[in-house]
C-alpha cells in the first residue's frame, strides 16, 4: 500500500466487520478498492454494474425502501452494503444525500471471508446463523469488558496489616494477633516482607510440635510467601489461594503491604450469591432489615452479569429473590395481622412471574382468594395486601404505575370473581381494557395456596384457546410495539424515518418476543409462564416451527444480554438503572446483530399478522 | 501577439501533438506523443482520465522544483485505487521550511525519492494517450512544460480538466459571487459535504480532486443524470 492511502485504509478499519481483520490484510485493501460517486436522487447501486462489489459508504446517506413505499433501511458513512456479494439479490436504494462509497470486488471479499474466520462469520447467509454465533460470543465479551473495570483486591481488605519483625517471640506474636483480632501477621527482616504467620502455623507448627514460646516467629512462619498486587483482580486472587492452598495473600501496593487479603473477605464480597441473600431474607425479622437486604440486589445483578451469566439466568435468580422478599413479607403480614380467615394466593405479574426480571422493576401483583371468601375478611386482606405492597415499594419493587397491584380492590377477589372477569375479558374483548389486562395472562403463584391460581389458570386456557375474536385483538396488541429497522450515524432508526437518540430495549426488543409468547400460550392452551418456556412448548405443539423459535430465542438473548450488560455499567458507575441504550455505547457488530434481532421480530410479527389477525 | 501555439489549440490538442511528434528529437517525447489522445466527441465514461497533483517548493517553474507527483486513474466515472502512483522527487536544493509543513515532505523522505530526470519518463508514460484532470491546471502544466523543454527540448500537450476552471464556469453561469478561496480543492469539496481528508501530499489531493470531478460531473450535464454517458470529454475539457 502507499503510504498515502493510509487515511483510506484507517476509514475502512472503523468499519465493522473490516475492524476484526489484521493490519497488514487492512494493508491490501485500498489499492484494491474503486471511488464512485451517487448524487442524491440516483439509484444505487449502478444498475448496470459490470463487476459486483461489497460498497462501503464513505460519505452520504441511501435509503432503502420497499414496493409500498415504506423504509426498510438506511445506511451513512462507515455501513457497508454487500448484497451483491451475498445472495443474488438486486436490491436497490436511492441516495439521499450526495454520496461517496468504496468498491471491493466480491471475488476479493470471498477471499477475504475465507482467511478470517470472525470476519466471515458476519456474512453468514441467513440472520440466525449470524445472531446463534453472536449470542455465543457475547457472554465471554461480558465477562472481559466488565471484569477487567473494578473488582481489585484493593477495595476488599478492610484494614491495614499487622507487621511484626522476625526476632518477635512466637507468644508476643501470639498477643498482638489476639489484641489486634487477626488470624494472620506479616513478618519483616530489616523492614523488608519476609513472611506470614498465621493462626494455623501457630497450631501445627508450634504447638503440635512443642516449640517454645519464646522462640522468634522466624521459625515457624511461612517465608514461601505468595502475595498479590493491589490491582490484582478478584477473580486472580481466588485462584492464586486456591493453588497454593492458603486462605491468606498479602497485598502489595508499590512492593509495600497494605493488607491481607484472607479468603473470609472473599467470602464477604461473594456473599452477594443469590443462595446467601435468599437464606438473609428468609431469617428477616423486620422490614428494615428485608429493605437493607434488598440494597444488595443491583449488586447481585452486577455480579451475576461479571460472571457472565446470561440473561435468561439473570431473569430468573432476579425473580426467585423478588419472590423470596415476597413470601418473607407475607409471613410477616401473617404475624401481625394473624392466620387469613381463608385461603388465597399471592400472585406474581408481569416480568416476576415470567422469571425475566431485572433489579428493582417495578411490582406486579394480585391475590386470588377461595370462594369461601365473606365480605367481613374484606378488611384482613386490605391490611395484608397493604403490607406487602408497601413492603415491596420500600424494597425498591416501586408500586406499579397502572395500578396492577393486589391493593387494588379489583386484582383482590375471589376465585369465582376472578373467573368472570377473566371471562368478560375473553369473551367480549375491548382492545384497551385487554392491553391493560394483558399482564395478567402473566401470572405466577408466589405464596399460599398455589392450587388456586392452578384452577384460575386451568378455565382462562380453557376459554382462550378457542376464542378467536380475543386472539386477534392481542395479536393487535402484540403488534403495537414494533422493532426499529436498526441504526443511521448515531440514531435508531424507526419506520416514519424519524431518529432516535436512544432506543429503548426492553419496550422495543424484548415486550415484542414477550407479547408474541404470551398469544402463542393463550392460543395453544400452554400454561408455562416463562417466555423461553412458552416458545419451546409452542414448537412442541406445532404451533411455532423450529427456526422460528430459535429464532425469537436468539434474538431475545441478545437483546437480553445487552440490556444486561447496560445495566451492568450502570450499576457499576451508580446511576439508576433503565433500558434506554443509546447507539454510541453500541459497537459496529453489536448494531448489526441488533438489527438482525430486529429483523426476526418483525418477521414474526408479520407471520403473526396475517395468521392471526385477519381472522 | 497571436502565438502559433494558440492557433494550434484551436485546431485540437491532437492536432498540436501531431506538430509536436514531427519536431521531437528525444525518444522518451516521442513516446509520449505517439500516442492519440481521446477523442473529444468521446462520452466521458469511456475516456480514462488521470488525476494528477504535483507538491512543489515554490510557484515559479523556473526556480522552484518538483518534490512529490501522485496520480490516479479514473476508468468508468470509478476512481481506481490500484492504478496510483505516487513519487518523490530528490532535488538538489533544500526544501523551504513553509513547504514542508504544507506538504508533510522532510528532507530525509527527499532523500529516498529519485531525479526529476528519471521520474518525467514514469509520469508521461501514465499520461500518454489520455485526459489530465488537475485542479489549478497552471502550475502543474508550467510545470511539467517547463521540464520538458529542459531535458527532452519540446512543448508538453495534453487535453486537461480542470476542476477549478469547471467550478468557475459554474458559479460564473449562476452569476453567484464567490471569493477566490471559495475555488479552493478543500473548500470546494467542503461545499459538497465530501470528506475532509486530513493527509496532504499529492496523491490524496490527486483522490481528492478525482471525487470532486465525479462530484461536479452532474452539476456540469445536470440533465443527463440518469444517463451520464450523454456528457461528452469535450463538455469538460478546459
Amino acid at each position: 500500500m502507499e503510504i498515502e492511502l493510509l487515511e483510506i485504509r484507517n476509514f475502512i478499519k472503523r468499519c465493522s466487520p473490516f475492524d476484526v481483520l489484521d493490519d497488514f490484510v487492512l494493508d491490501t485493501l485500498p489499492e484494491k478498492l474503486t471511488i464512485r460517486y451517487f448524487r442524491r436522487g440516483h439509484t444505487f447501486p449502478e444498475i448496470n454494474t459490470q463487476e459486483k462489489s461489497l460498497y462501503i459508504i464513505r460519505s452520504g446517506a441511501i435509503e432503502f425502501r420497499d414496493q409500498a413505499g415504506l423504509l426498510n433501511d438506511k445506511l451513512a458513512e462507515g455501513d457497508i452494503f454487500s448484497q451483491q456479494c451475498i445472495v443474488d439479490s438486486s436490491e436497490s436504494g436511492i441516495a439521499v444525500e450526495d454520496t461517496l462509497v468504496y468498491l471491493l470486488p466480491c471475488e476479493l471479499l470471498a477471499q477475504l471471508r475465507k482467511n478470517a474466520d470472525v470476519f466471515n462469520r458476519h456474512f453468514n447467509r441467513s440472520i440466525n446463523e449470524r445472531l446463534r454465533d453472536a449470542v455465543k460470543h457475547t457472554h465471554a465479551e461480558n465477562m472481559r469488558d466488565l471484569s477487567a473495570m473494578k473488582l481489585e483486591v484493593s477495595g476488599l481488605t478492610d484494614r491495614l496489616p499487622v507487621i511484626v519483625d522476625q526476632a518477635t517471640s512466637i507468644q508476643q506474636a501470639a498477643k498482638i494477633m489476639t489484641k489486634e483480632q487477626v488470624s494472620a501477621i506479616l513478618v519483616t527482616f530489616d523492614n523488608q516482607l519476609c513472611g506470614i504467620l498465621t493462626d494455623r502455623d501457630i497450631r501445627s507448627r508450634c504447638v503440635a510440635e512443642a516449640i517454645a514460646l519464646e522462640q522468634p516467629v522466624s521459625l515457624i512462619m511461612s517465608t514461601d510467601l505468595k502475595t498479590v498486587k493491589d490491582t490484582t483482580l478478584l477473580s486472580e486472587a481466588l485462584l492464586a489461594m486456591t493453588r497454593k492452598q492458603v486462605q491468606h495473600l498479602p497485598v502489595l501496593k508499590n512492593n509495600a503491604p497494605v493488607g491481607i487479603l484472607t479468603t473470609a473477605d472473599v467470602v464477604r464480597h461473594l456473599s452477594t450469591s443469590p443462595a446467601l441473600i435468599a437464606t438473609d431474607i428468609g431469617k428477616a425479622i423486620s422490614l428494615q432489615a428485608l429493605e437493607r437486604i434488598s440494597t444488595r440486589l443491583p449488586e447481585l445483578q452486577l455480579q451475576l452479569s461479571l460472571s457472565s451469566a446470561t440473561a435468561k439466568h439473570i431473569g430468573e435468580v432476579i425473580a426467585s429473590i423478588t419472590d423470596a422478599i415476597t413470601c418473607r413479607l407475607l409471613e410477616l403480614a401473617e404475624a401481625r395481622y394473624g392466620a387469613p380467615p381463608v385461603k388465597y394466593v399471592w400472585a406474581a405479574g408481569g416480568s416476576q412471574a415470567r422469571n425475566e426480571q431485572t433489579s428493582h422493576s417495578d411490582q406486579d401483583n394480585a391475590l386470588i382468594i377461595s370462594d369461601e371468601f365473606k365480605p367481613e375478611h374484606a378488611a384482613y386482606f386490605k391490611s395484608l395486601t397493604q403490607f406487602v405492597s408497601d413492603g415491596l415499594n420500600a424494597c425498591g419493587y416501586v408500586y406499579c404505575p397502572g395500578n396492577a397491584m393486589a391493593t387494588n380492590p379489583q386484582w383482590c377477589q375471589p376465585l369465582s370473581v376472578w373467573q368472570q372477569t377473566f371471562g368478560r375479558w375473553i369473551n367480549s374483548p375491548e382492545p384497551k381494557a385487554l392491553m391493560l389486562s394483558s399482564i395478567f395472562f402473566d401470572l405466577r403463584a408466589v405464596y399460599g395456596d398455589f392450587s388456586l391460581l392452578d384452577k384460575l389458570q386451568h378455565s382462562v386456557l380453557k376459554r382462550t384457546k378457542d376464542s378467536q375474536l380475543f386472539i386477534s385483538l392481542m395479536v393487535a396488541n402484540a403488534l403495537t410495539h414494533q422493532p426499529p429497522l436498526g441504526f443511521f450515524r448515531n440514531f435508531v432508526l424507526v419506520q416514519d424515518a424519524t431518529h432516535k437518540n436512544t432506543l429503548n430495549l426492553k419496550q422495543r426488543g424484548i415486550i415484542p418476543i414477550v407479547d408474541i409468547a404470551r398469544v402463542l400460550a393463550l392460543k395453544t392452551g400452554i400454561s408455562a409462564i416463562s417466555t423461553v418456556d412458552r416458545l419451546n412448548a409452542a414448537f412442541e405443539s406445532e404451533a411455532l416451527s423450529a427456526e422460528m423459535r430459535d429464532n425469537l430465542l436468539d434474538a431475545l438473548e441478545f437483546i437480553g444480554s445487552l440490556r444486561i450488560r447496560h445495566q451492568a455499567e450502570q450499576i457499576r458507575t451508580g446511576v439508576g438503572v433503565d433500558n434506554y441504550v443509546s447507539p454510541g455505547e453500541l459497537s459496529g457488530l453489536e448494531k448489526s446483530h441488533l438489527k438482525d434481532s430486529f429483523a426476526i421480530i418483525k418477521t414474526m410479527q408479520q407471520f403473526f399478522e396475517s395468521r392471526y389477525s385477519s381472522a | 501577439m497571436i502565438r502559433l501555439t494558440h492557433i494550434y489549440q484551436l485546431l485540437g490538442k491532437n492536432f498540436v501533438r501531431q506538430r509536436l511528434l514531427s519536431k521531437a528529437s528525444s525518444p522518451v517525447m516521442q513516446h509520449f506523443l505517439s500516442k492519440a489522445f481521446p477523442d473529444k466527441k468521446k462520452f466521458i465514461d469511456e475516456v480514462v482520465i488521470v488525476s494528477l497533483d504535483i507538491e512543489t517548493t515554490g510557484l515559479d517553474p523556473d526556480k522552484d522544483k518538483i518534490v512529490s507527483i501522485g496520480l490516479v486513474e479514473i476508468r468508468h466515472l470509478g476512481i481506481k485505487l490500484q492504478s496510483c502512483w505516487h513519487q518523490i522527487i530528490q532535488t538538489k536544493k533544500n526544501i523551504p521550511e513553509q513547504s514542508i509543513v504544507i506538504h508533510q515532505i522532510t528532507d530525509d523522505q527527499i532523500k529516498t525519492g529519485i531525479s526529476i530526470e528519471q521520474a518525467m519518463p514514469l509520469l508521461l508514460e501514465h499520461l500518454k494517450g489520455k485526459v489530465m484532470l488537475v485542479h489549478n491546471a497552471k502550475l502543474e502544466l508550467g510545470f511539467i512544460n517547463k521540464i520538458c523543454q529542459v531535458l527532452y527540448a519540446s512543448d508538453f500537450v495534453i487535453p486537461v480538466i480542470d476542476t477549478q476552471a469547471l467550478a468557475r464556469r459554474s458559479l460564473d453561469r449562476r452569476n453567484s459571487a464567490y471569493n477566490t478561496s471559495d475555488l479552493r480543492l478543500f473548500n470546494l469539496r467542503c461545499a459538497r459535504h465530501m470528506p475532509a481528508y486530513k493527509a496532504h501530499n499529492a496523491l490524496m489531493d490527486a483522490i481528492a480532486t478525482a471525487e470532486l470531478f465525479l462530484a461536479m460531473l452532474n452539476d456540469i450535464v445536470p440533465r443527463c443524470e440518469m444517463d451520464k454517458g450523454k456528457a461528452r470529454l469535450a463538455d469538460f475539457l478546459s
